[in-house]
């Protein structure tokens, strides 16, 4: 989130799509509904009709994975109707920036696109410079080669009618919302977006995002309290353990991994750190040196030193170009090529596409350690249904894991916020932590290549390891300490001292961080500020409900991200009712500021997107692997064999792997025509491994059901509450019916469209309760981020007998 | 004493609510058999953070003897103000459920059975298979001859569940190895 | 004073926190449930549930209604059950003044099973459950042993949105009225549940019977009224569908 959970009651107008906010965030309709009774607009967009619906102004039904066309409308609109915020647009936005004169966009495709590899060529995806060596503007707006002329030119084709009949959703309701939302577009009006899963497991997943982006930039929406991009992290501590990358191609703090081509560290930082000659941007990147050594200095200690390139020649490269995520990941393992590893609280045998691959892959494996709370599908791969246990060669290890009530430490909400949980109890038996499993592990794996050598035993053994697992001292290692006597400004710091703020992170190993976003959350000046409950605050901070004293929020406890677009060029608040911050007296006052800066007129001013090289927020984005602007694409597996926009059906980047268990529908195929899209309840948690073992839970929400509307379930002859089964290529699913008005059938190009939706959470280790839906889901994946498509696929149902896996 | 009904009602209705109602004196024997003991009273407070979704609503853990007597919301807590849904609010059966894994356990190959094991034994197991894997399958250097130092046959994944110091801790071991394959709750 | 809760239906979002808070702090064993096509889990008001969250969708034009209704006692002013408790079992049922609760104590176990019939069918909402193990007659117990001690109901106090208030009844009614004018100009058909007979008011946006059976006693307000004073003691709930049917 850019913004905050109670930020969200500052909001005039909500939009809610990708999300099913009240029944997935359910404490986030405390604050939504808060600003709905002071006359905020609510408006859910949403293939079906939810609890967030029921209490929203209005709910739009939307076939899935066609929101690019539907926002593409939206930014149409908002051009043709001048309801944008023109200020904030030519002074804040990369809108004025002149683009490379080769860059084109034809028939679906923008330039630079090699057929053969699905792959882009991205240099004429980038802006023109002055002799200066600045990106050209023309702030009238007028050169035909500016984002501005650009945009508008690219979205001419996102017209009602073709909106309108790719999406499903009428004319009226089209401009129901453009209308209601870009009312925004004003400097005392706020409009925030609210997204979850339900837009980044798509093929365009991160482009239905970049596009919410640009029609907050273009709304003048960023930075302001009630507005922002708003991801609704999922998981208890998806933040954190984002930033802390459990990821392949990042390490901690969103630096990137490491690859084969960098060699050196000076390779690395060469190729990683952006520069720029406008002295106005802040450029914040230019910092990711300081941030990698202290990372570094973090992980081998005393080991590492300059004249070993701080052992950066130890960290793992990976290769370039090779993707080493889930769908890769289990299509390697099918193939045999994995020995072992480590599934730590995860159900990827619930949870990821194509479940029936994801299952015969793990049977490959030699080894698999599991750490788990209970049972799930995943512990027990090896006794599922329809395999014989003897003939399962995998050796399975299974640690129990303690509950969150049960230890202690931080997680980091969706806002950032670093919170400190105390431990209450005693795990379960002899239940451990997992830091607990992970130090006690490594120290294992040490001690065996300190006493007998091995492969790249320094790797190992020259990391700063601590013997047991204690979780403050983890606290202060992401904060990260001086390595010798550092004076910071004029106070001097002993070697071994917290760092005070990223700002005194150095790139020459003098100070650790293991994840530089978390400096300052423990100081020497106040402790462990993830322990803080102080509800102090200034009337200016409580009108908006900063809350700045509670806990701490990365980075250096800023509330609202970018907030310096929340004032015009002299530091004025655009709307002074919900200023976030405003120049005073010659300082910020309110939250902190996007650096300490003077205002953006002033002489030593910035830009206020100071993330971005040149400064300026991203209508045309030039770093996304499938284009600088969204573009509508079909799912994969789509009801319809052309679109109204090109003739390019599906995103021309999406990736994929290939097995006799990697089966697709052709789009149009007749034997599948209805669409399946998945999702979750507020009752349970993604695969339900953790929630299904709850009574009270699963009393409340008991059995798999796919929700469909009367007029399918009549040409299917289906009853609510009959048996049924959803299958597709890839396979079978049974589920209890449940017919609901809350689904409607849509018309697309004149044809109906039937739409149904199964929640993810059941299966098999719960008995009777049914076994995973993601047996239907598509290895497909954005080009981007290779997430999953799971939320579009295409299936047919029919009424069943008696059920084996629902009873 | 004994005390019926009605003159129970002349009692505390003469102005005495609340907590007031419990320090009479008497015996109203029917209600207070009801309320007799508030089974959170004389617990120890202590602040967790809800396991589920984003928001982070805090929860206060009731505790006596190291026992978890109850859970609720934390109501200074800025976000859920003492609040929680369905899920939050199960804390107290979630934590105390019967399915719980309580021991280290080992699956061997072409068994139906799973056997309780040691930590101690467990650990020795795995660091000897992932020792084993990589001093044969690390990756030194590539097939231009740069140094890549990776092991592609081992992975880690997960997870979200794990507080910011266990990721650290994750992430530092993973690379430590040389494991690529790493992923979690992030991407699906 | 008496305490009343205003449940306000204009912002549930079946979170369902209040169920399950009530099921926690009671410590009410789970039942084995089944998925029949309906998102109501357990179907009913049962012996292990004293809170149920009902509900109910509809079509108004082209328009999805989606009603939750947070189901419980409301805690009558005259308490029909009470009545007929008492001609039962001494004390089996407490009508507290203070409060307004109505507490069902373990001496319900002595009544037998058709005196329990009686007690359920005076019971203008049908609220009372008898666990057929032990013969106690249970229902929601307004978190008596929490509010003399000046805490709120556990569901009150798990609710996010503000559908759940508790507090004295002059307040509550108030605040309703309030509500009530808010949400009147969206909602024209919004009322107030039998305010003047109840300390559980429920605030509904759509017709009574869009959310539940028995949401409200019956739809005339003055045969209600007489009612409730004039069947007191003889089986309320069948007589009152018996009129409504005619």
């Amino acid at each position: 989130m850019t913004n905050h959970w109670v930020d969200l009651k500052n909001a005039d107008a909500f939009l809610i799509m990708g999300s099913n906010a009240a029944e997935h965030h359910p404490i986030s309709f405390k604050w939504v509904l808060q600003a709905k009774e002071k006359g905020a607009v609510v408006i859910h967009v949403d293939p079906k009709f939810s609890r967030t619906s029921a209490r929203s102004s209005f709910h739009v039904p939307l076939r899935s994975g066609t929101d690019i066309a539907f926002l593409g409308g939206m930014i149409k609109y908002i051009i043709e109707k001048e309801k944008y915020f023109k200020d904030y647009v030519v002074e804040y936005t990369n809108a004025a920036f002149l683009v490379n004169k080769d860059f084109d966009f034809k028939d679906g495709l923008f330039s630079g696109y090699d057929p053969q590899t699905r792959k882009y060529d991205a240099k004429t995806w980038s802006f023109e410079m002055d002799e200066a060596g600045l990106p050209k503007k023309d702030k009238s707006l007028q050169d035909p080669r500016c984002v501005f002329q650009l945009l508008k030119k690219h979205y001419e084709r996102y017209n009602l009618d073709n909106v309108s009949a790719i999406t499903g959703v009428s004319q009226e309701d089209l401009l129901k919302v453009y209308e209601s939302y870009s009312a925004t577009g004003v400097p005392i009006k706020a409009g925030t977006v609210m997204y979850a899963l339900g837009w980044t497991q798509h093929t365009v997943g991160v482009q239905n995002i970049r596009a919410a982006c640009m029609v907050q930039l273009l709304l003048g929406n960023m930075g302001i309290a009630g507005g922002g991009v708003n991801a609704l992290r999922g998981e208890p501590n998806v933040q954190g353990s984002t930033d802390h990358a459990l990821l392949y191609a990042n390490i901690p703090g969103y630096l990137g991994a490491p690859i084969d081509e960098w060699q050196t560290l000076a390779d690395y930082n060469k190729a990683n750190t952006p520069a720029t000659k406008d002295p106005k941007s802040a450029n914040w990147w230019q910092n990711k040196p300081k941030y990698l050594a202290s990372l570094l200095k973090g992980w081998y200690g005393e080991k590492a030193t300059a004249d070993n390139d701080l052992c950066y020649g130890l960290v793992p490269k990976c290769a370039k170009g090779v993707d080493y995520s889930y769908m890769f990941l289990f299509d390697r393992m099918y193939q045999g090529k994995i020995r072992g590893g480590f599934i730590f609280g995860l159900n990827p045998m619930n949870t990821l596409a194509n479940t029936h691959k994801a299952r015969a892959a793990m049977d490959k494996l030699d080894w698999v350690v599991v750490s788990e709370l209970h049972h799930s599908e995943t512990t027990d791969n090896w006794r599922r249904p329809g395999v014989n246990p003897k003939n399962m060669k995998t050796e399975y290890f299974l640690l129990p894991s303690a509950h969150r009530i049960e230890k202690e430490g931080t997680v980091t909400n969706s806002s950032r916020l670093v919170l400190w949980h105390h431990k209450a109890i005693e795990p379960a038996g002899q239940a451990k932590t997992f830091g607990f499993m992970l130090v006690g592990l490594m120290n294992a794996i040490r001690d065996k290549y300190i006493k007998n050598g091995g492969t790249l035993p320094e790797a190992i053994t020259w990391q700063d390891w601590p013997k047991t697992y204690v979780a403050e001292d983890w606290t202060k290692r992401l904060n990260g300490i001086f390595t010798k006597d550092t004076k910071v400004g004029d106070k001097e710091y002993k070697k071994g001292q917290l760092v005070p703020t990223f700002g005194a992170l150095a790139a020459d190993g003098s100070t650790t961080s293991l994840c530089w976003v978390y400096t300052g959350c423990f100081t020497e000046e106040d402790g462990n500020k993830t322990k803080r409950r102080d509800p102090k605050q200034t009337p200016m901070q409580e009108k908006i409900g900063l809350n700045p004293n509670w806990a701490w929020c990365w980075p250096v406890n800023r509330r609202i991200i970018y907030n310096r677009a929340s004032v015009d060029p002299t530091g004025k608040p655009w709307n002074p009712d919900k200023a976030v911050i405003a120049w005073e007296d010659g300082k910020w006052v309110g939250d902190v500021p996007d650096g300490p800066w003077p205002p953006m007129a002033s002489e030593n001013g910035k830009y206020p997107f100071i993330m971005q090289t040149h400064g300026f927020g991203a209508l045309f984005g030039p770093g996304r692997l499938d284009g600088p602007f969204p573009e509508h694409y079909e799912p994969v597996e789509t009801p319809v064999t052309s679109h109204p926009f090109s003739p390019q059906l599906s995103s021309p980047a999406y990736k994929f792997v290939s097995s006799e268990m990697d089966k697709l529908t052709k789009p149009g195929d007749p034997a599948y025509p209805i669409v399946l899209t998945t999702y979750n309840l507020t009752e349970h948690w993604c695969g339900g491994g953790e929630t299904r073992n709850v009574p009270n839970l699963l009393e409340t929400e008991p059995q798999l059901y796919v929700e469909m509307s009367p007029e399918l379930a009549n040409e299917k002859g289906i009853k609510n509450g009959d048996p049924v089964i959803v299958e597709n290529v890839r396979g079978k699913v049974e589920a209890i019916a449940m017919v609901t008005v809350r689904i409607r059938p849509f018309k697309v190009q004149g044809k109906t469209v039937h739409l149904v939706g199964m929640p993810f959470a059941f299966g098999w280790s719960t008995p009777k309760c049914g076994d995973s839906t993601n047996r239907l889901t598509p290895s497909v994946a954005d080009p981007n981020t290779t997430i999953f498509e799971l939320k579009a696929c295409l299936v047919n149902v029919k009424k069943a007998g008696k059920l084996t896996e629902i009873a | 004493m004994e005390v019926n009904r009605r003159e129970f009602l002349k009692v505390s209705g003469s102005g005495v609510i609340g907590l007031s109602l419990l320090q009479l004196g008497v015996d109203v024997r029917p209600v207070r058999a009801y309320a007799k003991a508030l089974k959170i009273e004389g617990t120890k407070e202590i602040v967790s953070v809800c396991p589920f979704c984003s928001v982070s609503c805090h929860i206060i853990a009731h505790v006596r003897g190291g026992k978890l007597i109850s859970t609720e919301g934390d109501p200074d807590y800025p976000i859920n103000q003492g609040a929680l849904c369905a899920k939050g609010a199960s804390m107290l059966s979630m934590t105390r459920n019967e399915n719980r894994l309580k021991k280290p356990m080992y699956r061997a190959p072409g068994s139906a059975k799973w056997e309780e094991k040691t930590w101690e034994w467990t650990f020795e197991q795995i660091a000897s298979r992932v020792k084993k894997v990589r001093d044969k399958d690390l990756i030194q250097k590539d097939a231009s001859g740069r140094t890549v130092n990776r092991l592609e046959s081992l992975f880690f994944i997960g997870t979200s569940h794990a507080d910011n110091e266990e990721c650290a801790a994750a992430h530092q071991m993973v690379r430590g190895l040389g494991i690529v394959h790493v992923d979690h709750q992030a991407r699906t | 004073m008496p305490k009343a809760f205003l449940i306000d239906t204009s912002r549930c979002t079946a979170c369902r926190g209040c169920q399950i808070a009530c099921k926690e702090w009671n410590e009410l064993p789970a039942n084995a449930t089944k998925q029949r096509g309906s998102h109501q889990n357990p179907p009913d008001l049962n012996p292990h549930n004293f809170k149920l969250v009902r509900f109910n969708e509809h079509l108004e034009g082209a328009t999805v209604r989606w009603n939750f209704f947070p189901d419980q006692c409301r805690h009558c002013l005259e308490p029909p059950c009470y009545h007929e408790g008492a001609k039962l079992v001494d004390d089996a049922i407490i009508h507290d003044q203070e409060t307004g609760a109505v507490v069902y104590t373990d001496k319900t176990k002595k009544i037998s099973a058709d005196g329990f019939e009686i007690i359920r069918d005076s019971c203008p909402y049908d609220i009372p459950r008898r666990n057929p193990k032990t013969g106690q007659i249970v229902k929601c117990t307004m978190c008596y042993e929490r509010v003399v001690r000046g805490m709120l109901p556990a569901c009150v106090k798990a609710c996010p949105t503000g559908t759940m208030n508790f507090g004295d009844r002059e307040k509550m009614l108030d605040l309703a009225q309030q509500r009530l004018a808010a949400v009147r100009k969206e909602y024209p058909k919004a009322l107030l549940a039998d305010a003047d007979d109840v300390n559980v008011i429920y605030l509904l946006i759509d017709e009574p019977q869009n959310y539940h059976k028995h949401s409200v006693a019956q739809k005339d307000q003055d045969i209600d009224r007489k009612l409730f004073l004039a069947r007191l003691g003889r089986p309320l709930r069948r007589g009152v569908e018996a009129l409504l049917n005619l």
